[in-house]
């Protein structure tokens, strides 16, 4: 018994199976089962994506193609074709400096969202951090983001006229208060305790501030910025009908009173294009500045 | 001749920690999470808080930290009242806080940087840590990139090159598996006993209370109450490294069954 007890101590007593190591016979081959098109969760490769992609874009304008040709002849020039549209985007670059009025719009975007996220940004950092700061502004913000941006063009107009300010107004109006609501959940959305290690390092609340609660917060507003500046892109052709005089938006009001459907369809896809191209920088952008949260592939 | 007798007086040491009748109430006094609790903490123990769930025990470890406030009582650090949280007491949370932003040596270094450390005094000591938690391999890493047990290690590195005079500890292995934790259990003991810290570890894992501390507190809930005070004399003063020589000792088995047994008095 006492031996037995003494004996069980150790752990090399303990009867172990070891493996024959010249196993003769390769192990037989595991076959998995048939890979189906419809498998929950499963990410294709790299490569499989890109093709799946560009299906997915071939039937869009497959779509396209089709209800050009199905509509009746008679109203077709109201539904050009892909071909239309694109000979159409040749002419406005090639002919009519279209790429003026490409480069005021992206102006406009550039300055009036600069100037929104450096006010949003602060103050949805400052809401989300002090309960006090967010119970003085938040009730008057909620109210503000319940108001149509568009209903503010006549006032705009009043005010400034059919200029630039005007156009940059609207598309301020148009995202600063959300911007401000995404910024404050991003905010309060930190880990806790990293604040309450702060405090527990002795942290001032401005190192506190700075030093914490922006870089954890940094990479989600980020990405809220990302998303509202897509936003901001769909304002863009209500702006422009303030005053057309340049501007993609202004290119396609003029275009629809003359009818001129296979332009007003390339200032669509113009701005479809320029989006995806604003997103990619900004991803871009991410990447860079946060190199600590970069997903890691598995 | 007044002088002589001085002499002879003992010295009174002053405990690093003194908590004196503290009570936490919520809903204005209906719900009493600490009900009149007090306690000294020994310099150089390691006192582990061990009770059910809702006893009250992470409630006063934050309030020793400073994240909350009693209700009534009074809280003293080397005799000095204290309010708020302050680097004399050091934690180390189960959620992990290394921040993701700094890679594994800047984090270590960010707390010497509140504290004001001169840049050269400040990266010596952050060698020295992540050596001590075996990460200097891993000093440019971000937390991303590093697991569970190596983040709280730097958290823990992080406290420590802080030099606070207690360390506090919510659950900080919780959140690891068996292995991880039995590892970072080792570890621990290993640099406190290098640093001589006082610590103070919550735990809900009566094996593990009995490994660590030199002292448990159990507290009983609804109301939180000290419900025992428990010296760990059957280790004989030591602080045993291997957890194969404790299971051996001489009223291990005893100790583990009695707080297995206080733990189902606090259930039922």
């Amino acid at each position: 018994m006492e031996s037995a007890i003494s004996k069980s101590r150790d752990a090399s007593s303990f009867s172990q199976q070891n493996l024959p190591s010249e196993n003769i016979e390769a192990a037989p081959i595991y076959i998995p089962p048939k890979e189906r098109f419809l498998e929950f969760r499963r990410q294709p490769s790299a490569q499989r994506a890109s093709v799946l992609a560009f299906a997915g874009a071939l039937m869009f304008l497959g779509l396209w193609e089709a209800g050009h040709y199905l509509t009746p002849a008679s109203a077709r020039k109201f539904f050009p074709s892909i071909g239309e549209v694109g000979s159409a985007l040749y002419v406005l670059f090639a002919e009519r400096n279209f790429l003026q009025d490409v480069s005021v719009s992206c102006w406009r975007i550039f300055i009036s969202f600069m100037a929104a996220s450096a006010i949003a940004v602060p103050i949805g950092i400052l809401m989300g951090s002090f309960g006090n700061i967010r119970a003085l502004f938040n009730p008057t913000l909620t109210a503000w983001r319940y108001l149509p941006a568009a209903s503010f063009i006549p006032l705009l107009l009043v005010w400034f006229g059919p200029t630039d300010q005007a156009k940059i107004a609207l598309l301020f109006i148009g995202v600063i208060f959300f911007l401000i609501s995404l910024v404050l959940d991003n905010t309060t959305a930190i880990q806790k305790e990293f604040v309450e290690a702060g405090l527990t390092m002795g942290a001032s609340r401005s190192t506190i501030l700075t030093g914490i609660v922006v870089p954890a917060a940094l990479p989600a507003i980020f990405d809220s910025m990302r998303n509202m500046i897509a936003v901001s892109w769909t304002y863009l052709v209500i702006a422009e009908i303030v005053g057309a005089q340049d501007g993609i938006g202004a290119v396609m009001m003029r275009a629809g009173r003359f009818l001129n459907v296979d332009v007003i369809m390339a200032g669509i896809v113009t701005i479809g294009a320029l989006g995806l191209l604003t997103d990619l920088i900004f991803r871009g952008i991410c990447r860079a500045l946060f190199p600590w949260n970069v997903e890691r592939r598995s | 001749m007044n002088i002589v007798a001085k002499d002879f007086t003992p010295v009174t040491t002053v405990p690093p920690l003194k908590a004196s009748r503290i009570s936490k109430e919520y809903l204005g006094g209906t719900f009493k999470a600490l009900d009149d609790v007090s306690f000294e903490l020994q310099e150089n123990q390691i006192t582990a808080f061990v009770g059910p769930s809702g006893c009250g025990k992470t409630t006063m470890l934050r309030i020793i930290a400073g994240l909350e406030y009693p209700t009534r009582g009074r809280l003293e650090v080397f005799g000095k009242n204290v309010q708020g949280p302050g680097p004399d007491r050091g934690m180390i949370f189960q959620a992990y806080t290394s921040f993701p932003w700094l890679t594994a040596m800047q984090n270590v270094e960010y707390g010497m940087k509140i504290l004001k450390v001169p840049a050269a005094e400040r990266r010596e000591r952050t060698m020295n840590f992540l050596k001590l938690v075996h990460l200097e391999k891993f000093a440019d890493t971000y937390p991303r990139s590093l697991s569970g047990g190596m983040k709280q290690r730097v958290a823990l590195a992080r406290t420590l090159a802080q030099n606070p005079a207690i360390i506090l500890m919510d659950e900080p292995f919780g959140a690891l598996d068996a292995q991880v934790r039995w590892e970072m259990q080792e570890l621990m003991i290993e640099l406190i006993e290098r640093e001589k810290k006082t610590v103070v570890a919550i735990t809900h894992d009566i094996e593990e209370a009995i490994y660590l501390a030199d002292r448990i507190i159990f507290f009983s809930r609804q109301p939180g109450r000290i419900k025992a005070d428990i010296p760990l004399t059957f280790k004989g003063g030591r602080r045993i490294k291997q957890k194969e020589e404790l299971l051996e000792m001489p009223g291990y088995a005893e100790l583990e069954r009695q707080l297995f047994a206080m733990m189902r008095e606090e259930i039922k």
